[in-house]
């Protein structure tokens, strides 16, 4: 009987360790700290909007702190206030990326956990079940879909990665609703923001009117 | 090391799955709607008392997705249980654990579905006991006491053990700031009751009662400090025809100490209808014991 008790609670820690080095402090001069998750190895970093934006911060005065100590300071790519998201770059490359997973299969009942710097405290690991998706949690209504789990998010877990019991990110830490609910914003909805990014910084790219003088771009198919 | 719990995980997920077509959405209320559990296939489903404030145009909503209209059959608030009968048939019908066969520290889902998704969260058994009345009055099989949030809607919906089977219906207004489930044996014996009389027998006794405090020396006679003082009889009622009178002052009733109205409350139940009770009151500053017979409301 123990044996599977022992498992499972090795289980937990084993996430845990793995998903630990892709999650960033992001923290500003004055108002405390949040979380950020390292979406892709070469800088890309996600977070809440609440985080970076508060209207005390300016991006100026951000600091993203890695799991190994190295600070570094973001520029801010995109922000969506509506679903509570911010994408930063920071100046790196081969960071320990998160394993991005699929909120479109999270089923009631299965396990999740959350990680952030609740107070401060690095890791801040707390774990509980999907209770649902929807636009409805509680008497909590919204145009938009969330991810709500019987955990216990504090405010430094904003920002922070909500994971499945393989690492997974399955959504991004966002709000309390009262003391026993954490909502989170859906992994697919943070997809389509970064896909935005990636899709802005492509055409950004490319010349606005071919000339002579540009290489040829012509791709044969 | 992780397989153990990404195999637990996806058992608790494929119990929600597993009990999805047997936890209903009750919308008989204001606020937000409260979940149900299909008590049989041709259409009754159990729910929680204070989950139905209103006795018509009740709604059941359906895993597939179907809302059907349903009238109440009947309730027991003591129990805070509530029978509805759904216009549909061909429903799966629960399955359910004997409350006698948990253990403290076993693991619990439980589920709701105040809106059309199915909505879960996981806990333990935290307290177990016997037979038990409930502040309302309400007799209970078993004592089962869970550590799940009750997240709102979740009132009047399943708590699901390991193996698949219903532990209980879960209440938070049972008892205040209290996670309760009521167990199937009381669930099983409010809806065979109900069917059988249409409502919940509670017993009548045609007095209306205020709690006073007794003098010094009755106190030490009677063994409690205060007892019900007879404000009104009714005339024709169980009471009346048993002898009492305005003035007397009630202390005990088949044999228990009632001093408080709800001691009094709670010994009125079902069972005792129709049976002589022992009654014992103070009457011009003397014991007197009689007999009388418990009616019933209608």
């Amino acid at each position: 009987m123990n044996d599977i008790l022992t498992q499972f609670s090795a289980g937990i820690a084993s996430v845990s360790e793995r998903v630990l080095p892709a999650v960033v402090q992001i923290r500003n001069g004055r108002s405390g700290a949040g979380g950020g998750i390292i979406w892709h190895e070469n800088g890309i970093i996600v977070t809440n909007a609440h985080v970076v934006s508060h209207r005390t911060v300016s991006p100026q005065t951000l600091t993203v702190q890695l799991a190994d100590g190295r600070e570094f300071t973001p520029r801010l790519l995109a922000l969506d206030a509506e679903h509570d998201l911010a994408v930063l770059q920071i100046e790196a490359q081969g960071l320990p990326a998160i394993a991005v997973g699929d909120s479109q299969q999270l089923k009631p009942g299965q396990m999740v956990l959350a990680f952030g710097f609740p107070w401060g405290v690095t890791g801040g690991a707390t774990s509980g079940v999907v209770i649902g998706v929807g636009t409805q949690i509680g008497d909590l209504r919204s145009p938009h879909e969330w991810v709500a789990a019987s955990l216990h998010l504090r405010p430094g877990h904003s920002g922070g990665p909500m994971v499945d019991v393989a690492g997974r990110l399955i959504g991004i830490n966002t709000l309390m609703n009262g003391p026993d609910v954490g909502v989170a914003v859906p992994v697919d909805v943070a997809k389509r923001l970064v896909q935005a990014v990636y899709e802005k910084q492509r055409s950004a790219n490319l010349p606005a009117t071919p000339s002579a003088n540009d290489k040829p771009n012509i791709v044969m198919v | 090391m992780t397989e153990a719990l990404q195999n637990l995980s996806q058992s608790m997920a494929g119990l929600v799955e597993q009990s999805d077509g047997k936890v209903v959405c009750v919308d008989a209320r204001q606020r937000l709607p409260g979940s149900g559990v299909i008590w049989s296939a041709d259409g009754l489903i159990v729910t929680s008392h204070h989950v139905v404030e209103r006795d018509d145009q009740i709604k059941i909503g359906l895993a597939d997705g179907k809302t059907v209209e349903a009238t109440l059959v009947g309730r027991d608030p003591g129990a805070d249980l509530a029978v509805l009968r759904a216009n549909a048939t061909g429903l799966t019908a629960a399955t359910w654990v004997d409350a006698a066969d948990l253990r403290v520290g076993h693991l619990l889902l439980a589920l709701g579905r105040p809106g059309s998704r199915i909505q879960a969260t996981l806990g333990i058994a935290s307290a177990l006991g016997g037979p038990w009345r409930s502040p309302s009055g309400g007799e209970i099989d078993h004592y089962l006491q869970t550590d799940v949030v009750m997240y709102p809607g979740f009132s009047g919906g399943p708590l699901v053990a390991a193996d698949g089977r219903f532990a209980g219906v879960n209440t938070s207004a049972l008892m205040r700031g209290v996670s309760m489930a009521i167990p199937s044996g009381t669930i099983r014996k409010v809806v065979e009751t109900i069917l059988t009389h249409g409502h919940m027998p509670r017993g009548y006794l045609g007095i209306g009662i205020q709690p006073v405090r007794l003098a010094d020396a009755l106190q030490q006679a009677v063994g409690q400090e205060t007892g019900l003082m007879v404000m009104s009889v009714e005339s024709n009622s169980p009471a009346a025809q048993a002898g009492m009178v305005q003035g007397d002052v009630l202390v005990k009733l088949d044999g228990a100490p009632v001093r408080h109205v709800d001691e009094l409350q709670v010994l009125l139940t079902g069972e005792r209808v129709g049976k002589a009770l022992e009654t014992q009151v103070v009457r011009g500053g003397q014991l007197q014991t009689f007999a009388m017979t418990l009616g019933t409301t209608k």
